[in-house]
């Protein structure tokens, strides 16, 4: 499949701050691919390279097959769409009249702002001044600007951060359904719920390492243990180890019907990014 | 390098809806204008005066409104996402300058009917003044990019309307001090020389020296704007 995205031996150094290392990996056209890794891993930084706002200190990032910082050039900046803690809105205008301006930037007309706005849910509150928006309605706003002119590539960095759960869940069932139209997703949180949830691949970053890469079912059952969990018919629950010892016990609650369910123990890739590296993801 | 008409358009009508409703920056017309007044009641306005008056609202109007226009899109992380979206160097400053334009021109006319200004060579004075704004135009933006916020850049400001709102007040200092001497190639300074020779009944022929200085300073500070908004697409 091709390689929208391609980053080889990526490292960046600030002043004697080392913010990425040796950093390896590629995003494949219409995946989404998520970057996770708590605050000050590198995960910004990373998308600054990624963006053109940034200069790595060495090694290759690629985007569409050309250096990350041929993205100044406008014909690549409408292929791309950029939702980060750097973006910003117009606080005394109108949410319309801040999807306006972007409309017209990026030649789209001007009725794609009522299909971005349903999909943030926020149809109704067009005329509405920026400033007087609370701080997860602006986030939706972002984003709808964000999605104005249907990026092939879209880098999103912490999404879901400022909004409630309701919200959240409509923004993840949009971004599903971008992607099954085929846009790339390059997704940053530190929400392993949401990295489940919508990614197809994930990189767990920590002090500037990709520390692991894979598939989060694989990634879970590559670090489960074979443990399972029994809840029994008094309302006892039980884990037991995998292997024979485990299954001996499991055949002797069967045989006397005492189990109501049985479940494997897979960690979350919250509890594999613990185990890893050690450090919680906040 | 691209160059939609649409795009610098879009930016220019955002900033002036913007602008109207931002009164901490857009009030700085008045202040040109109640000096014209002022000026107007004392009797017949000198060259000198009408320059002051003019540099003032070049200064205070022009390099302000850009210096915090430009300041406030960086506060707000507004400038970063103009410079992620496909509209290029030219187009932004472009769309961002031409708010300022216009508030300078519509605050300089209103300025000279109160003052009763009429230059003798009118075409010879639009241009100089026109290049001055240029010039204005290019240091605000400097500022701006420079500025962390609005404040700061208000602050920041300051030096330029002092130096160039008032400076030919300094040209009295310039034989007492020869350290000043500069002052004499400054861009306000060129636009009263210019203005003297026009009311002295010169031409074109006969100003070109200090056109050409006012042209070198807007080169200078527009190639200066361009490396120094460069520098700042990358953080």
């Amino acid at each position: 499949m091709e390689k929208i995205i391609e980053v080889k031996n990526l490292a960046k150094v600030f002043g004697n701050q080392t913010a990425l290392e040796n950093v390896n990996f590629n995003v494949k056209k219409g995946e989404t691919f998520g970057f996770l890794g708590p605050s000050g891993s590198g995960k910004t930084t990373t998308i600054k390279i990624l963006t053109a706002q940034l200069q790595q200190t060495s090694g290759e990032a690629e985007v569409f097959g050309v250096p990350s910082t041929s993205l100044t050039n406008g014909s690549y900046r409408r292929r791309i769409g950029v939702l980060s803690d750097n973006s910003g809105l117009y606080q005394r205008l109108s949410v319309e009249e801040n999807l306006k301006l972007y409309c017209d930037l990026y030649d789209v007309p001007k009725k794609r702002m009522d299909e971005v706005l349903d999909l943030v849910n926020l149809s109704g509150e067009t005329k509405k001044v920026v400033s007087k928006l609370s701080k997860g309605m602006l986030q939706r706003v972002l984003l709808a600007r964000t999605l104005l002119h249907e990026p092939e590539l879209l880098f999103l960095d912490e999404p879901t951060s400022a909004l409630d759960p309701a919200n959240s869940k409509q923004i993840h069932e949009g971004l599903r359904r971008l992607n099954e139209k085929g846009t790339t997703i390059f997704l940053t949180t530190h929400d392993m719920s949401e990295a489940e949830t919508l990614c197809d691949r994930v990189a767990f970053l920590n002090k500037g390492k990709i520390q692991l890469l894979g598939e989060p079912k694989a990634l879970r059952r590559q670090y489960a243990d074979g443990s399972i969990t029994i809840e029994l018919k008094d309302g006892n629950i039980i884990n037991l180890p995998g292997g024979t010892e485990g299954a001996d016990e499991v055949y002797q609650y069967m045989s006397s019907n005492q189990i109501v369910s049985i479940h494997s123990n897979e960690p979350t890739l919250g509890d594999i990014f613990v185990d890893i590296t050690g450090r919680e993801l906040v | 390098m691209t160059f939609s008409m649409k795009r610098i358009y879009a930016i220019f009508q955002k900033d002036l809806k913007d602008v109207t409703k931002n009164y901490f920056v857009s009030s700085i017309i008045i202040l040109p204008i109640i000096m014209a007044f002022l000026y107007s009641r004392i009797g017949e306005v000198t060259i000198e005066l009408h320059y002051l008056i003019i540099n003032l609202a070049l200064s205070s109007v022009t390099a302000f409104i850009q210096c915090a226009v430009i300041a406030e899109e960086k506060e707000k992380h507004t400038l970063r996402s103009l410079m992620l979206s496909p509209a290029s160097l030219t187009e932004i400053l472009t769309g961002k300058s031409l708010v300022s334009f216009i508030l300078t021109v519509v605050t300089i006319v209103l300025c000279a009917m109160i003052t009763g200004y009429s230059p003798t060579n009118i075409s010879i004075i639009a241009i100089a003044i026109i290049v001055s704004v240029l010039f204005y135009l290019a240091l605000g933006t400097i500022l701006g990019l420079l500025s962390r916020t609005v404040v700061e850049a208000s602050v920041i400001i300051l030096p330029v309307i002092f130096l160039f709102g008032f400076g030919s007040m300094l040209m009295a200092l310039v034989d007492q001090y020869p350290i000043l001497a500069f002052v004499e190639y400054l861009p306000n300074i060129q636009l009263v020389e210019i203005a003297y020779k026009v009311e002295e009944g010169l031409g074109f022929g006969d100003i070109w020296s200090h056109l050409g200085i006012l042209v070198a300073w807007a080169i200078v500070t527009s190639i200066l704007t361009a490396f120094v908004y460069k520098k700042k697409e990358m953080d």
